[in-house]
């Protein structure tokens, strides 16, 4: 771009308003948003989801679709207002001045064209280049977003490469023209945390080498302190803190900004100790926004009479200019106040060995044709030679990455697939060979499952009420409907749902109290052992915290059993009592949770730990980016699965990595990982995590 | 010979469907003014395509069931001085008109187009409805077991969608052919279905309440069996004792029942197949299996109940297709009697002296044109809605 036009802002957004017309009349989105992004500076938005987020980028695009119209403000990029700008002035700042990364890479690749295709057409039509000059050009950006081969990446179909490939290729053609502005929609949630690391990596080294600015919205705190210079957080349709990252980060002005730091699970916090903070209540629809503060419902300083009176506008602090919150009490608060509420839950004591797993191994056979099978069958082997032991009232976590093999082994448990080999033995009963048809009642009963996805665990046409009540006639509760009916009622009381909800349909039912039902249904018939597969990963932080914690509340009550199975390290560090990493099937590392978050690590729980960025300024991360993905499962490398990506492979004398398979090896009391490196080696590894000032780990 | 203007026709024959407007004056108000409570139903009123479809349909559907009182003459009666006379010609020694003229025998024209919704419509939905049935008890296995099953049921569908229809109409109509009883045992094979269908929806649900479970399954197999017997094979238990039987279809009806619905349910099968195949993959499938309900809940309960929207919309369509179906049967004079005022076969009559008399002709073609029109624009309505949930 031969704009040399200096100016400091970028983007300046002034009172910008947003609405969407729909049946129900007029739906306000953004409110009086404002907020300026410098040139060459990154600027976070953050908020969780309905929050309008992703409204204000679209309104940035001018794409607000057919129902949703700009009612107010202004949005000038570099002094060019933007809203008055015809459909043609429009065509030519997007994707050249102004280009935007969305969250699905498939779905923004054309999945009939070749990646060369897609990336040369952005100089081809802003630029006027000749294809000569848009190929040298691709290949250059291919290689800039530091893909392997580019030339073959070039000629590939977007289906021929990874979820990260596919989104490198994303953030390759954003950058194809140049942009002044890029706008990054939650660009890493869809892809492994090992994968986001290196996403994120590239995403600052790029905004330091070609001068843009970014817009980056995204749910994740985390993520935010890695890559922006500022902030502006959201909450339903307002901003409701802007500022530099640490001014907001370390001197937070806003009850909720406060209140979202207290739900995520930070270093430090301690399920029997210091418990997580849920945010009481429930985001408001954008028609049921109360008067006043939208967030005074859910507050815990809301003042009669002040919160309520009329719209708060942004208000400077006093000392800095650049920092601002929309809360009326910023000079009565007293926020240092350390209002963490403190707990003293005793540690539960693990009992007897519930269930223990031998050798469990799991392969599928893949054939191309199912009626034409010839004789090309591949071998998925997706759990090899697993064995563990989970015991009473104990929390066991199963980490890893997708593809690791995690969920089918929850399969496997469940009867819902059967073992190639081994042993699965649930109170000494064997049950590894018996699908679930095969199993008793009281087998099913006893080990139960938490789904993923709140949006997919309900039967969207039965009520609530019915589901819970068909789990409770399947596991033979109860002798009649009204006994029942009556335990349906009890177990929505100890999922802290209002007994109302029982005749509702999910539809009407927000995320979280989804997966409380979801909860509630495999408590129905008193389960020993729950399986909690993701349980919050979809779920929004402040909702996050408050599932937890009654999944927590559960298990004190009833020496459950949990197998949480997850791949968000932080919360695994906050939950688990053990910890079990997985990799490409097999068990890499297990031990108790501070043995796993405390050196010697297993190196891909030290690239794993580096990896899950942490909302805390105080925190210090050792910097650890893998090389390349997750190898397939139908064709594992040879010897240890992890030496493709490991950091510390060339310690390892000789080809030993790539030809055996390391034994486990116990490097403390229950502590045991599946290394090559020497014991020396192993000693001499220093911790991933370190709080500022402090040179102690900070373990769980 | 006296006749009436072409205003005063057109009057007199809204006049005479005042049964209807009342009828549909009344549905319609009512639906409006509870939209709100009625879902997926009440929501069509938000949309010109649903409001204009839905009433198109309900019209013919009044028109069917208040047939007797909107007729002027009886659509079989020749009277030889109303050969080919025009619209509006009064009928000698009345005051009541051939609103729509007379035919080639010298039959109303106006009542024959009224008396024949009531045959498309008394076979359009039963049809499809069957056809439904037993798409749905072979798709969702089908969908849910893949592997051969699936490869066997989807080959057998596809080899019925390969064959022309209306050569496949002319074979299962013909006398020949229908002396040999193919009609009739196809028929005691498609027929089995519903009885099927519900015998495994009770089942499934209610093994773990015995008490339930014997009444309903009873229910079904004493109600369908009854049916079934009367339906399939003209024998239904009360004639044999002598009394008027309850179930009963005329053998040329049957063979028409039989042929709609034997080309109608494979692709509804397909339809529920693809539908199954996406919806199992849903984690309250996983949810229900891992709580150890069996593979016929979760298909019946679990995943029918969702694949609802996609096939009520196709259900909508699909008794117009069947409709036009009918049409083109009656058309080639297939299955229906010669008298019978069948709307293809009225066209067909009409056809010959089209440039001459296109009074003959045209109101069943119009009527039938509406019909599948509102049965078509109703579809594209609940799709919409359904799709806005």
């Amino acid at each position: 771009m031969a704009e040399s036009n200096i100016q400091s802002s970028i983007l300046e957004i002034d009172n910008l308003s947003i609405s969407f017309f729909t049946r129900l009349g007029e739906i306000p989105a953004v409110m009086n948003f404002s907020c300026v992004l410098e040139q060459g500076k990154a600027l976070g938005l953050v908020g969780e989801s309905g929050c309008g987020k992703s409204t204000v980028a679209l309104g940035i695009m001018q794409d607000l679709g057919v129902n949703g119209s700009i009612v107010g403000g202004s949005i000038k990029f570099k002094g060019r207002e933007l809203n008055n700008m015809s459909h043609n002035e429009l065509s030519k700042l997007r994707g050249s001045e102004i280009a935007m990364i969305y969250q699905e890479p498939m779905a923004s690749l054309n999945p009939a064209m070749r990646i060369s295709k897609q990336l040369m057409e952005v100089p081809i039509t802003h630029a006027n280049a000749s294809e000569q000059e848009a190929l040298a050009l691709a290949l250059e950006v291919v290689k800039d977003v530091r893909l392997p081969d580019p030339e073959r990446i070039l000629n590939s179909y977007p289906h021929q490469l990874s979820g990260g490939q596919q989104q490198r290729i994303v953030i390759a053609m954003a950058l194809m023209s140049k942009p002044a502005l890029l706008i990054l929609d939650e660009p890493t949630t869809a892809l492994d945390v090992t994968v986001e690391a290196g996403i994120v990596d590239l995403v600052k080294g790029l905004g330091k080498k070609y001068g843009t600015s970014m817009l980056f919205i995204s749910h994740n705190l985390g993520l935010i302190l890695d890559t922006c210079d500022d902030i502006c957080v959201m909450y339903s349709g307002e901003a409701v803190e802007t500022g530099s990252i640490h001014d907001v980060f370390d001197r937070m002005r806003h009850p909720y900004t406060q209140a979202l730091f207290r739900s995520i699970p930070l270093p430090g916090a301690d399920k029997n100790q210091r418990p997580l903070v849920a945010i009481p209540g429930n985001f408001p629809l954008p028609h049921e926004r109360p008067h006043g503060c939208n967030f005074g419902p859910r507050c815990n300083y809301f003042e009669n009479g002040v919160c309520d009176e009329s719209e708060i506008d942004m208000q400077e602090m006093a000392d800095n200019h650049h920092h601002a919150s929309r809360c009326k009490k910023i000079n009565t608060i007293d926020w240092q106040a350390d209002s963490v509420t403190k707990t003293d839950y005793k540690p539960l004591l693990a009992g007897d060995k519930v269930i223990e797993v031998e050798n469990l191994t799991k392969y599928y056979e893949v054939s191309a044709n199912a009626l034409f099978s010839g004789k090309e069958r591949s071998v998925v082997k997706a759990n090899e030679a697993l064995s563990f032991y989970a015991r009473e009232s104990e929390t066991l976590a199963i980490v890893g990455e997708s593809g690791c093999g995690k969920s089918t082994l929850a399969k496997v448990l469940m009867g819902l697939e059967t073992a190639t080999s081994g042993q699965v033995l649930l109170n000494s009963q064997s049950i590894a060979d018996k699908a679930i048809g095969d199993r008793s009642t009281e087998t099913v009963s006893s080990i139960q499952m938490v789904f993923q996805n709140p949006f997919d665990t309900l039967n969207p046409s039965m009520t609530v009420g019915r589901q819970i009540i068909r789990a409770l006639e399947v596991f033979g509760v109860g002798k009649t409907e009204s006994q029942r009916n009556n335990r349906m009622l009890e177990l929505l009381d100890l999922v802290k749902l209002p007994r109302e909800f029982a005749i509702r349909k999910p539809r009407q039912l927000s995320g979280g109290q989804k997966q409380r039902v979801g909860i509630a249904r495999a408590f129905a018939g008193d389960a020993q052992i729950v399986i909690a597969d993701e349980p919050v990963s979809a779920l929004d932080v402040s909702v996050q915290a408050a599932v937890t914690d009654l999944l927590m509340e559960l298990q004190r009550k009833n020496g459950t059993t949990m197998l949480f199975i997850s791949h968000d390290l932080s919360i695994v560090r906050y939950i688990a009592d053990r910890v079990m990493v997985m990799y490409l099937g097999h068990i890499v590392e297990t031990g108790s949770t501070d043995q796993v978050f405390a050196p010697p690590y297993h190196p891909y729980t030290e690239a794993l730990l580096s990896a899950v960025p942490i909302a805390d300024t105080s925190v210090k991360r050792k910097h650890i980016v893998l090389k390349g993905d997750i190898p397939s499962a139908v064709n594992p490398p040879p010897g240890c699965p992890f030496q493709t990506r490991c950091q510390h492979k060339h310690l390892v004398g000789g080809n030993l990595c790539e030809q055996e398979m390391p034994d486990a090896i116990d490097v403390a009391e229950g502590h045991q990982l599946r290394c090559h490196l020497s014991s020396e080696h192993l000693a001499a590894m220093k911790p991933v995590i370190k709080l500022a000032g402090d040179s102690v780990v900070v373990g769980g | 010979m006296a006749s009436l203007s072409s205003v005063e026709t057109i009057i007199q024959i809204l006049l005479q469907f005042m049964p209807v407007w009342i009828a549909m004056a009344l549905t319609f108000a009512v639906s409006y003014y509870f939209r709100d409570k009625l879902g997926l139903y009440g929501r069509l009123f938000d949309t010109y395509t649903g409001s204009i479809g839905f009433a198109l349909v309900v019209f013919w559907l009044f028109t069917a069931i208040l047939a007797d009182l909107v007729i002027t003459f009886d659509p079989i009666d020749q009277l030889a001085g109303m050969r080919k006379k025009a619209p509006g010609t009064l009928v000698p020694d009345t005051f009541n008109a051939y609103l729509l003229g007379g035919d080639l025998m010298g039959r109303d024209v106006f009542s024959r187009m009224v008396m024949g919704s009531r045959i498309v419509l008394s076979i359009a939905p039963a049809a499809t409805i069957f056809a439904f049935m037993i798409g749905i008890t072979l798709g969702l296995p089908a969908g849910f077991y893949g592997k051969k099953l699936d490869t066997i049921l989807s080959f057998i569908a596809n080899l019925v969608l390969a064959f022309p229809v209306i050569l496949l109409f002319y074979l299962l109509v013909n006398p020949a052919i229908r002396s040999t009883g193919i009609p009739v045992a196809i028929a005691a094979v498609l027929f089995l279905f519903p009885i099927i269908f519900f015998v495994v929806l009770f089942q499934s649900r209610y093994y773990v309440q015995p008490s339930k479970r014997n009444i309903y399954v009873g229910l079904t197999l004493i109600l369908g069996f009854w049916a079934y017997s009367g339906l399939a094979f003209n024998q239904d238990p009360l004639q044999l004792l002598g009394l008027e039987p309850i179930f009963y279809m005329d053998p040329n009806l049957l063979n028409i029942f039989v042929s709609v619905v034997f080309v109608n349910a494979p692709t509804v099968f397909r339809i529920v197949r693809g539908l199954t195949m996406d919806i199992k993959t849903r984690d309250y499938v996983a949810a229900a299996q891992t709580r150890g309900e069996g593979a016929w809940f979760v298909m019946l309960w679990e995943i029918l109940p969702n694949a609802r929207g996609p096939l009520i919309v196709d259900f909508c369509l699909r008794i117009g297709y069947t409709t036009i179906l009918l049409g083109t049967l009656g058309f080639f004079g297939l299955g229906v009697s010669p008298e019978s005022p069948d709307w293809g076969m009225t066209i067909n009559e009409g056809r010959k002296l089209l440039a001459y008399f296109p009074h003959m002709a045209i109101p069943p073609a119009l009527a039938l044109l509406s019909l599948v029109l509102g049965l078509n624009l109703l579809g594209d309505g609940v799709r919409e809605q359904s799709l806005k949930d």
